[in-house]
């Protein structure tokens, strides 16, 4: 019996693919056979994400993503060069703690054009009748900091909160067609920028950060392997819903 | 433009998967895909398509493919 949570014959992009959850979730969904079209800012290490995929067929596609004007031509060359796709996941996202005190409109329009409206324009065009086949599915990769208020980070909450309300709405405008559309919202995942992050804390605040978890900090693979099964037929009666992947954080 | 191409772009703008299945006297009204949204996807394609304004009224009061083609080729 073919797995329910088999990619295989599936063509899907992956934004945010240079690093962390994005970088996993490619190299996740290649081992499940799918054929990931890479997106990310930085080339050398898409080449990087592109050289740990299982299988043939991937690409990569160096692209800054706050350049929402660009995007429509951007899948309309992927979909020319390698057929029609069957997933999008958004993983790519910037962040900047501030206090609410320090944080102007600027900020705010800064983090929601890359977290948010560059997902809701590939959303937009991916799904496009021409791009898109039926049975697809779509992941945005939202936060649990938009269900719960974790200080300094009004602005990245907002802009994942966004992702979700829309999601809900998408999913309502695409059902017809047989599309999906589903969040996934991480809690503290050890990426590396995570890492980075962690390791400038005290010791008493990374303490605290941590204890939060009961099933500990999470690794990019807890986050894939959700997407995989979002992405895939297992998941065929799931729409507009917000999968949390968060260790219990938010059950406490 | 000819209605076989209209009946096309018809379909692509409202997103209608089988455009094979449309003829002109189709009722479109009553079509699977049509929704309350479909009329601002109408607007938007006579618009860009023909640059013609047409009311919503208009697209309500219309029964067939053909009473579009109608509005924005007359």
């Amino acid at each position: 019996m073919t797995s329910p949570f088999s990619l295989e014959g599936k063509t899907i992009i992956v934004t945010g693919a240079s690093s962390g959850i994005g970088r996993q979730c490619a190299i996740s969904c290649s081992h499940m056979g799918a054929k990931v079209m890479c997106i990310g800012r930085n080339e050398q290490r898409l080449q990087d994400t592109l050289a740990h995929l299982a299988g043939d067929g991937h690409a990569a596609y160096s692209y800054d993503l706050s350049q929402t004007h660009g995007i429509a031509g951007l899948v309309a060359d992927i979909v020319a060069a390698h057929g029609k796709l069957d997933g999008l996941l958004c993983a790519a996202g910037i962040e900047r703690t501030a206090p609410i005190k320090l944080l102007t409109v600027q900020d705010y329009a800064e983090i929601m054009q890359v977290n948010t409206f560059s997902a809701f324009e590939l959303a937009r065009h991916a799904t496009a009748m021409k791009h898109f086949n039926r049975g697809g599915a779509v992941v945005l990769i939202a936060s649990i900091t938009a269900t719960i208020a974790r200080t300094g980070t009004a602005a990245y909450s907002a802009s994942k909160g966004a992702l979700i309300s829309a999601a809900r709405v998408m999913a309502a405008e695409l059902a017809k067609r047989q599309i999906r559309v589903n969040c996934i919202s991480p809690g503290t995942i050890l990426t590396p920028l995570m890492q980075n992050a962690l390791a400038q804390m005290s010791d008493e605040d990374r303490a605290r950060r941590v204890a939060g978890f009961p099933l500990g900090l999470g690794e990019p693979a807890d986050v894939a392997n959700a997407a995989v099964y979002l992405l895939s037929e297992a998941s065929r009666w799931v729409t507009g819903q917000n999968l949390i992947v968060d260790g219990g954080f938010t059950i406490q | 433009m000819e209605i076989k191409e209209f009946i096309e772009k018809f379909a692509e703008a409202i997103e209608v998967e089988d455009a094979s299945a449309l003829t002109a006297q189709t009722a479109f009204h009553d079509l699977e895909e049509w929704s309350s949204l479909s009329v601002m996807l109408l607007i938007a394609f006579f618009d860009e398509e023909f640059e013609k304004e047409v009311a919503e009224k208009q697209i309500r009061e219309a029964v067939t493919i053909q009473d579009l083609y109608n509005l924005v080729t007359a």
